[in-house]
Formats: structure tokens, C-alpha cells, sequence
């Protein structure tokens, strides 16, 4: 196991690396991040003397290995955009991200289980038709414009709950509902399906005939099968959630997270706070892979790991 | 319990009839301060807070006339390069440093360090220095004569030489303003306080809390729902639907620029077509609902010095432009239409909207909506320039030098012409110091721009601000939102 996580840490940072290399490529090759920062008023001589002063007038190369030396000190320089180490803002905006994402894709992997099941128990019955219906709508409704319903509906005629920010629990319902609601449509469906797979199969009808109680049986043996794929799309929702899918959501509900700060970042071309926020976002997806991997192999002893 | 919060209400009500009542309001903007040093970044959520809190040599009235702030009078100009300053005495910063010749020559030599490698050079490039007289005269020079000087200083906030030494400008603003500092919590909110030992006396709003909204509908929401007093950038469309809206010609004009040195749009004919085949005013009101202006024949803000307000509007007579373009034998030709999405408003909206009338005089646009960055080197970039490219053009000085240099000049960065003469008269404006010889040159200048078709102006975008019913405001031409100018009723 110990040398197990050493090889995929390894292989993670090699993965981290490429991806920072990337973007340093990707932002310097394409577009002017100095015309991006100045106003458009600025003569050519100011946009030189501006380039020159964070370095950009450096031959790439030269520029290169200045950002590896950095990168070892995990140094990823001054934001432009905020004028403060670019660092300080992703370690001030991460959590209010993972916040968000816990409270969304928790309500999702909660209440998917027991609606699936519950849906799996009578396969084309009222409450199944009505869970695979809700659960198609869920997946074709926009984010963006969930979002903006909700605000209308519960903040705007209901009054019920604020209409965007960040502070109190209240303020979290309606931006981690949104996030939620696709991951808990698909997470739903999946359990549905391979919980009526799971329970044609005939260790279950063995169980049944043992005369084991009908939780029992789903709850312990069936459920331990269906958990892998539902694992596996869990981790899928999460890295995808993490690597871009809460800027819609933060957006519409003015959340200050890494997402909405990553899109600014890209907006004003910030070269060196979106180094520091692909860094960061890219080290936690490998720490989640590794995680996910472990607990596969917890949950079914004969998955190896090698 | 609903009965309990109503009697609470009432008697809150008939309290605050004796007592005075303390009134705070909230303000949504659009982007979060990226920092609060006034000195460092062009940034408008970052000047949207700190206009309260710092204050400028020069100020303008809500209509845009110049006046003074913290000097106590109109600069005098000593010789071409020198302008003298006479302050305002008895002002101190909110951290009891005193407002003197000293803090104003800290100030200005702080802004135009390249040390501090502040992105408000663009507006600060001409300033070599400035010296101190005595303790209320402030001598500032410049690199060459600058007319446009008096409309810099009202751009250049004052800061606290010490505080600014050995404080936290960027966390802990303190300025001379109407509007003092209270606390920011990072990505939720800001909060500021009057000032009760204002120099111009307290203000009416006692507290005011800044929300940061980056997306429209979700402001007019907050608006809806009673959260916000006044947000910023409201879409026309949306005016029907808010308690109250106030709307004022702004800072932006949108225009294409021409390539004059292309091969289909060197025809003077064709650019005079290009400008002939829109039906501004039919747009004006299906894109903006009216709250748009015209441009009269050039794209200089109208509250600008040197606007040509001789000019007329090109007038929308499409039999002629079709029959130019023939002339010229341009008919079916290609021309490349650049331009951006989502920077300006309605940008896409405008650019798709004239293709399609130089599409109906015989022409075939072909429309480029490009990425920011990538349109930005359309824009002002070493390639090819463009036959036609849209910009929303932003005046902050008030002064028609951003438009003349930026635009017309062959040198400027989004120019599309060579003509020399033309940028003789533009230098020759950006030096003359007389008032009325200057305002002629651009007067000549923009007059030759429009009889040519260098561009195809378009319109003066309104401002339009949302606000609760209580609130009591009347917006500025110059988009500043200076708290010590609304009130509350209630």
C-alpha cells in the first residue's frame, strides 16, 4: 500500500507539473496578458515598461526556468490582478470553493442512494417512472438557469432565503441546491439501475430464499456491489465540480470561490494567479484520485492495486 | 410572531421620527476592489469604493464642469510646464495626517515611480514631478506642455504620505473623503462610515455597504428582493421591471474603426456608404430601448473638451449607399468586421446589427467575434489592420485627446489611417496650451475625420442604475458613485 502511494504520488506530480507547464506555455504564446492589464489608453512605451517590469520581456526560456526555481519554493509570485501574492488568494477562496462543493455534492451522494433504491425496488412502478423523469429534467436543465430560478422563486417572491453572497448557512442553500442537482439526477439514476441489476442477480435470490430481512439485503450485500460504480462516478462528479463547474454557480450566485476567481483571473490576465490556481486545483484532483483508489480497495478487497 | 416583527416595525417607525435616524444603504457593484490602494491598478470596482474615500486635487460637477476639491481654486499655469496648485488648508486624512503641499508632492511622485509600476501611468505618462512652494502651493510639471493637465489631477487620488509609508494602503484605506473606512470582508463585502469632520461637512448616508455581483440578473434580483439600494449597470430591458431606475449619458461610444489604407474601405466612397447604411435611431431603440444617444458624425464623448457639436449625424439613406457602393464598384466585395463579445454592452448585438445593414447595400461583411485577447492584437496589434473593427470607446479625462490620439492619430494604438496631416493637427492640439485654439484644432480635426468617414461612429451608451424606492439620486456623466450625492427617504 505505502509503496503504492509513493508510485501514484509521483505519477500525480509529473501530471501536476505538465499542467502547469501548460498553462505557463498557453498564457504566454496566446494573447497579450499586459494589454489585457493595462487600460487601453496605455501608450507602447508605458505597455513595455509595464512588461518589463514583471519580466514578460524576458526570452521565454529565461522566464522558464525562473518559474521553476519558484515553483520548488512553491512561489508563484505576486497576483497582477490583486497585487498580493497569488497564493494568499487561492488559500483565501479555496474553501469558501470546497464549502460549496461539499454541501452540493453531499446532498447529492445523500439523497441518491435512498431515492434510487427506493426506485429500484419496483422497476417501472409510479415512483420509479417519476425518479427516471425528474432525474432526465434535472440533467438537461442548465445551471445557469436553475440558478437564476431559484433566486426568483426563493429569494425574490418567497423571501425565503438571500439572493446571493456568501455568510450565514442560509446563504449556502441555494448556490449547494444548484450544484447539486445534476450530480443528484445522475448519482440517482445510476443507483437505480445497478441496484435492479444487483438485485436479478442470484446471490440476492439465494439471500431472499435464506430468508434474510429485505434491509439486510440491500443495504449490505447489494448496496457493497453498486458502491464501486457509484464511487466512480462520485469521484468523476467531484473532479469535474472541482476543475470548472462551480464558476456557473458561483457566478450566478456571486459565491467567491477559486471559480469565479479563476474566470476574473483569465479575464485580466493574470498570468501568475491562474499558475497558482491550475497548481492548486490540479494537486488536489491527484490527492483525490489517490484517495478514490484506496477506497476502492477497502470496498472490494480483490481490486489490486498494482 | 409576524405580528410581533410588524409592531416592532411600526414602533421603530414612530421612533425614528424624533430621533435621528441612522441610515445605511447597500450598493451592488459589478467586481470586488481587486485592492485599495488608490495609486496601482485601473480598476473601476476598486474606484467605485475609493471615490468616496479619496479625493482629487480637481473634481467635476455631476454634469462634468471641472472644479476644485482639494485645491482651493483653478490651477494657474506658470509657463508651458508648470501648473500651480493653491490647496485647500485646515483638510486632514482620516488618520489625522494633515492634507498639505507635502502629501500632494508624496502623492504625485508616488504614482509616476515606475518602481510602484502603477497601471495609472496611461492616464499620468506626461507628469514629470512636483515640487513644494510652501505649505499650501504645490508646483506640478510636466514632460511637455500638457492642456489636459487640470483633468489628470482630478484622476490622481491623495494619499497619507506616512500611512502610506509605513501602513497598509492596500487593506486599510485613509483618504480625506466623505467616507471613512470600516471593515472589508474578502469576496462578501465592504463597509464604510461618513466622515462627520468632512471639510464640505457630513454627509446624508451615514453607512453604506458595497456587495460584489459580477452577474446582472442575479443584482436585479437582490434589487427585487429589498437586499440591494442601488446596483450598477442595468440592462435597458430590465428598467420596466425595477422600483425605480436612473439613466445618464456615459462615459462610452461605441464606433468601428475604418482601415483607410485597405483595399475595399480606401474608397472614401465606401466609407461614406458604410456610415450612410445604418438606421441608427431604429437600433438605438430596439437594442437599448432609447437609452442610447446618437453620435453626431464622430465618436467623441459629448461631454468632452473639444466634442465638434457642429457636426450632424450621418443621416440613414440606404438608395444612397447602395448607389456609392456601386460607384465605387465595391458591390459584393468582402469586408471583415471585427469585434469582441461581452466586454460593452451589446457588443455582439451592435456589431451583427450593422453587418446586416452593409449586407443589404451590396456588401458581403464577414463577421469576426473574436476572444478578448486575440481581439485586443486585432486592435492594437503589428498585423494587418482590420477593414472594420468595433470598439466601445471609454473617455475617463473627459478630454477629446483619448479619442484623437487613440483613434484618428496614424500612430495610435487603434488608429487605421495614414494621414499625416491629420496627426500634425492632433500633436499640434495635444500641446496648445490656449483653450480656444485648442478647441478649434479639434474642432478641424474631427470635422476632417467625419467628411472623410474615417469611422463609423455609432452611439453615447446611457449608464443606467437600479434603485430601491427609498433611494433619492440623480447618476454623475462621469459614472463616479459618490455616496455624498444620495439620499434616503423614508
Amino acid at each position: 500500500m505505502g509503496s503504492f502511494i509513493l508510485r501514484r504520488l509521483w505519477q500525480g506530480l509529473l501530471v501536476v507539473l505538465g499542467v502547469t507547464l501548460t498553462v505557463f506555455v498557453v498564457t504566454r504564446v496566446f494573447g497579450d496578458p499586459v494589454s489585457l492589464m493595462l487600460p487601453l489608453t496605455a501608450t507602447a512605451e508605458q505597455r513595455a515598461a509595464f512588461a518589463h517590469e514583471i519580466g514578460l520581456d524576458r526570452p521565454l526560456l529565461v522566464q522558464f526556468l525562473g518559474f521553476m526555481r519558484d515553483l520548488v519554493a512553491l512561489d508563484f509570485g505576486n497576483s497582477l490582478w490583486q497585487r498580493r501574492p497569488a497564493i494568499e488568494v487561492v488559500f483565501e477562496r479555496l474553501p469558501n470553493t470546497l464549502l460549496l462543493i461539499v454541501a452540493g455534492l453531499g446532498f447529492a451522494i445523500l439523497a441518491s442512494i435512498p431515492l434510487g433504491i427506493i426506485a429500484a425496488l419496483r422497476p417501472g412502478g409510479i415512483v420509479d417512472r417519476l425518479t427516471v423523469s425528474l432525474g432526465l429534467i434535472g440533467l438537461s436543465m442548465p445551471q445557469f438557469w436553475v440558478g437564476l430560478l431559484f433566486i426568483v422563486i426563493f429569494a425574490v417572491q418567497l423571501k425565503l432565503l438571500p439572493t446571493s453572497g456568501m455568510g450565514t448557512p442560509a446563504h449556502l442553500i441555494l448556490p449547494a441546491l444548484t450544484l447539486g442537482l445534476t450530480p443528484l439526477a445522475r448519482l440517482t439514476l445510476l443507483v437505480r439501475s445497478s441496484m435492479i441489476d444487483e438485485l436479478n442477480q442470484q446471490y440476492i435470490k439465494a439471500a431472499r430464499a435464506k430468508g434474510l430481512g429485505l434491509s439486510r439485503i440491500l443495504g449490505v450485500h447489494a448496496l457493497r456491489n453498486v458502491l464501486i460504480s457509484f464511487l466512480t462516478l462520485t469521484g468523476w462528479e467531484l473532479i469535474s465540480i472541482l476543475a470548472g463547474y462551480t464558476v456557473v454557480v458561483e457566478t450566478v450566485f456571486a459565491w467567491p470561490g477559486l471559480g469565479l476567481t479563476a474566470m476574473q483571473a483569465i479575464q485580466r490576465g493574470d498570468l501568475f494567479l491562474m499558475q497558482a490556481i491550475v497548481f492548486s486545483i490540479a494537486f488536489l484532483i491527484v490527492l483525490i484520485n489517490i484517495a478514490l483508489d484506496i477506497a476502492f480497495k477497502m470496498i472490494d478487497p480483490r481490486i489490486n492495486l498494482n | 410572531m409576524f405580528k410581533h416583527m410588524l409592531a416592532a416595525a411600526v414602533l421603530a417607525a414612530s421612533l425614528s421620527a424624533e430621533t435621528v435616524l441612522a441610515q445605511s444603504i447597500t450598493i451592488a457593484i459589478g467586481s470586488e476592489p481587486s485592492t485599495l490602494d488608490p495609486q496601482l491598478r485601473d480598476d473601476g470596482g476598486e474606484r467605485q469604493v475609493n471615490d468616496n474615500i479619496y479625493e482629487t486635487l480637481l473634481a467635476r460637477t455631476p454634469e462634468g464642469e471641472l472644479v476644485p476639491s482639494l485645491a482651493a481654486e483653478m490651477p494657474k499655469q506658470v509657463d508651458d510646464l508648470t501648473w500651480e496648485f493653491n490647496l485647500r488648508q485646515g483638510v486632514s486624512f482620516h488618520n489625522g495626517e494633515p492634507f498639505n503641499a507635502d502629501a500632494v508632492v508624496y502623492s504625485v511622485k508616488r504614482v509616476i515611480d515606475p518602481k510602484n509600476n502603477s497601471e495609472q501611468l496611461a492616464y499620468f505618462g506626461t507628469i514629470a514631478g512636483a515640487e513644494k512652494v510652501d505649505d499650501d502651493t504645490v508646483r506640478i510639471t510636466t514632460t511637455g506642455p500638457d492642456p489636459i493637465l487640470p483633468s489628470r489631477m482630478y484622476w490622481m487620488k491623495m494619499v497619507a504620505p506616512k500611512h502610506a509609508e509605513e501602513g497598509d494602503l492596500a487593506a486599510q484605506p485613509a483618504g480625506t473623503g466623505p467616507y471613512r473606512f470600516v471593515s472589508w470582508n474578502r469576496g462578501a463585502d465592504l463597509t464604510l462610515e461618513a466622515n462627520p469632520d468632512h471639510w464640505d461637512g457630513a454627509p446624508e448616508i451615514d453607512q453604506v455597504t458595497y456587495r460584489f455581483v459580477t452577474e446582472p440578473g442575479t443584482r436585479l434580483s437582490g434589487l427585487m428582493a429589498g437586499e440591494f439600494d442601488v446596483i450598477t449597470n442595468l440592462l435597458p430591458e430590465f428598467t420596466a421591471s425595477v422600483p425605480k431606475f436612473a439613466a445618464v449619458s456615459g462615459l462610452e461610444t461605441s464606433v468601428f474603426v475604418l482601415g483607410t489604407d485597405n483595399e475595399v474601405t480606401s474608397d472614401p466612397r465606401v466609407r461614406e456608404a458604410l456610415n450612410l447604411a445604418i438606421d441608427r435611431e431604429a437600433m438605438a431603440e430596439s437594442l437599448f430601448l432609447g437609452y442610447a444617444t446618437v453620435a453626431k458624425g464622430h465618436h467623441v464623448n459629448p461631454r468632452a473638451f473639444g466634442y465638434n457639436d457642429q457636426l450632424q449625424s450621418y443621416p440613414y439613406d440606404p438608395e444612397r449607399a447602395k448607389a456609392l457602393i456601386e460607384e465605387a464598384g465595391a458591390t459584393g466585395k468582402t469586408i471583415g468586421v471585427y469585434g469582441e463579445s461581452g466586454r460593452w454592452l451589446k457588443d455582439r448585438e451592435q456589431i451583427e446589427a450593422v453587418a446586416a445593414y452593409w449586407r443589404e447595400i451590396g456588401l458581403a461583411p464577414e463577421v469576426h467575434i473574436e476572444e478578448f485577447s486575440q481581439y485586443l492584437d486585432t486592435l492594437m496589434g503589428d498585423g494587418p489592420r482590420p477593414d472594420a473593427i468595433f470598439i466601445a470607446n471609454s473617455n475617463e479625462l473627459l478630454d477629446a485627446d483619448r479619442e484623437a490620439s487613440f483613434i484618428y492619430h496614424k500612430d495610435g494604438p487603434a488608429a487605421s489611417n495614414s494621414d499625416a496631416e491629420m496627426a500634425e493637427m492632433i500633436d499640434k492640439a495635444r500641446v496648445t496650451t490656449d483653450t480656444e485654439a485648442r478647441r478649434s484644432l479639434y474642432h478641424d480635426v474631427f470635422k476632417k475625420g467625419h467628411d472623410l468617414s474615417y469611422t463609423v461612429p455609432l452611439f453615447n451608451l446611457h449608464d443606467i442604475y437600479g434603485m430601491s424606492e427609498r433611494m433619492e439620486w440623480q447618476p454623475r456623466v462621469d459614472a463616479k458613485l459618490m455616496v455624498k450625492e444620495m439620499s434616503v427617504t423614508e
